[in-house]
């Protein structure tokens, strides 16, 4: 590494720093990519379908649909770019990049990885070093960002489904954040901190000490919310094919339709390796207490990944919520049970827990 | 009549939503699991152009026009199929023809034109009720596709045709017997 610094004129530092933030973010946005299939042919194998498998790959290889994701790809490119007459252009521009980054950003803070120690010098398996002083109130906050592209979408469009899409999904994520917050904080009064790598120290490697195991309600709370977060099934309101067209993307097209659903999928990505980092001891791997950096990249990524598959398979199990049912859950069943839990783990540690 | 609904008793736990929720999850993954073990040649979904499905009994298809052993098609021209056609897209032209000597006078009828419109017909499998010489029938082909208009006429050599090369039968062109030139019948 101190070698291709020198070549290229800088510090291991900044090369170590470059590297992470380009490996992290292109891997969750392929990640994120591969997922549209892995939704696609998911979903087809629970309704006994088979999915996208016709695409071949330079008219030869099919395998197993993959080539559909470049043939997508290719198609978005160049499909005309269409927008409405009386759109605001330069929101309309903006709106998808909003709702993309705030999606990525999300994912810098968390702990892909155990730190290890290299010629004396600690390097961190996270795009921000911990200690950062943000920790995991980061990516909430950002996640709450990411509502503004959808919101600005919306608005920028024009279209009265698009403004109702984006009505609804504003006041889910203002009726939701707040259980999420509330879940969260119990998960930071027990480990004693707020940054990713002393929540997942302070789960242990024993899976029966995760947070998962210890304050089931609040993951049950929080991994809800997360669905109403990343506006998934069932809690899709700011899409709503069946009743409100499209929703927030009706006059999206080509390219900028694709970077909104490629927006929706980092989400996805983001909030189950949030889930894996605060629930589910983050990069420790089961029944070791010391594992090989490599294992716990491993471990780490198959619970991301479990993760992720949970959320399709549950957006393919269940009908969508009518949307004052969603306002029920989130205010009267959501939140009292998030405070519920918060209060019963501040008495536990007042008891000396 | 009114019929009275009863309305489902929810346990305790049915109201928790999160035990419903995992037996749905259950199911769904019931079948992602059995559909991942599965090829897809096996799976419910029929590949149209590489799979078909076997026709029934019974289906209706494109028509055939039947034939005599010698080639001989058995229409007598009798316009039944054309009058019972509810599209209207038969039309047919009659002509005689005869194996004997013409003094003997016996004269046979078949059509010197036959044709359908098939972008008319709407397979309702009416001619070939109507049909007393059972010489029109519509059969399980339904491949029936064409890249202008015109060649959706099928006249009557494609009719006697549509068939041949499933059959093992030999393409005709040509009726065994010629026409009788048209008389005008003095009384
Ligand atoms: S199938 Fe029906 S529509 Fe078609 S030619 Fe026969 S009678 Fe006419
Ligand atoms: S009903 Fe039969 S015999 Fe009569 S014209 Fe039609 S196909 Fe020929």
């Amino acid at each position: 590494m101190d070698k291709l610094a020198s070549l290229l004129h800088t510090t291991p530092a900044i090369v170590w720093m470059v590297g992470k933030v380009v490996v992290v973010f292109l891997s969750v946005f392929l990640l994120a990519s591969v997922w549209t299939w892995v939704e696609r042919r998911g979903s087809a194998m629970i309704q006994d379908r088979i999915g996208p498998n016709r695409a071949l790959l330079f008219g030869r290889w099919p395998i197993l649909g993959l080539s559909q994701l470049l043939a997508d790809g290719i198609k978005f490119f160049f499909k005309e770019d269409l927008v409405p007459e009386a759109a605001n252009k330069g929101l309309f521009w903006l709106a998808p990049f909003l709702a993309f980054v705030p999606a990525l950003m999300g994912f810098a803070v968390i702990p892909v990885g155990k730190s290890f120690v290299c010629d004396g010098v600690t390097y961190h398996l996270s795009v921000l070093d911990p200690g950062n002083g943000m920790g995991l109130l980061y990516p909430l906050a950002i996640g709450g960002l990411a509502v503004y592209g959808v919101l600005l979408a919306a608005w920028s469009s024009n279209n009265k489904w698009s403004i109702l899409g984006g009505m609804r999904a504003s006041a889910t994520m203002v009726s939701y954040e707040i259980g999420i917050s509330m879940a969260v904080v119990a998960v930071f009064m027990v480990s004693g901190g707020y940054d990713p790598a002393e929540v997942i120290k302070a789960q242990g490697h024993l899976p029966w000490t995760w947070y998962v195991a210890r304050q089931p309600l609040g993951f049950l709370v929080f991994f809800t919310c997360m669905f109403a977060e990343t506006n998934r099934l069932p809690f899709d309101f700011a899409e709503g094919e069946s009743e409100i067209v499209a929703g927030f993307n009706t006059e999206y097209g080509s390219m900028k339709f694709s970077l909104l659903a490629l927006a929706e999928y980092s989400h996805l990505m983001t909030a189950s390796a949030l889930i894996a980092t605060l629930y589910f001891g983050g990069w420790q791997v089961p029944f070791m207490a010391d594992p090989p950096v490599l294992l716990s990249v491993a471990s780490f990524l198959a619970k991301m990944l479990f993760f992720a598959w949970v959320f399709v398979w549950i957006r393919w199990t269940l009908p969508r919520f009518r949307y004052d049912q969603l306002m029920h859950l989130g205010w009267k069943i959501l939140l009292p049970l998030s405070m519920a839990n918060l209060v019963f783990h501040a008495w536990r540690m007042s008891q000396g827990h | 009549m009114g019929v009275i609904v009863k309305k489902v008793e929810l346990t305790w736990l049915d109201r928790t939503y999160v035990w419903p929720v995992l037996q749905g999850m259950s199911i769904t993954f019931g079948h992602f699991i059995r559909n991942l073990f599965t090829s897809t040649a096996k799976r419910y979904t029929v590949q149209y152009p590489d799979m078909k499905r076997e026709i029934p009994a019974g289906y209706r298809g494109l028509h055939e026009l039947k034939r005599f052993e010698d080639g001989a098609i058995k229409c007598v021209a009798c316009f039944m199929c054309q009058e019972a056609c509810p599209a209207r897209c038969i039309s047919i032209e009659a002509e005689e023809f005869s194996d004997l000597n013409l003094s003997q006078g016996f004269q046979e009828k078949r059509p010197a034109k036959f044709s359908i419109d098939m972008l008319r017909c709407i397979y309702c499998g009416m001619c070939e009720e109507a049909c007393p010489k059972d010489a029109i029938w519509l059969r399980k082909e339904y491949e029936v596709a064409a890249y202008d208009r015109l060649s959706m006429q099928f006249g009557k050599w494609n009719l006697m045709n549509t068939y041949a090369e499933a059959d093992g039968k030999e393409q005709i062109t040509q009726d065994p017997t010629p026409s009788v030139p048209r008389r005008t019948i003095a009384m």
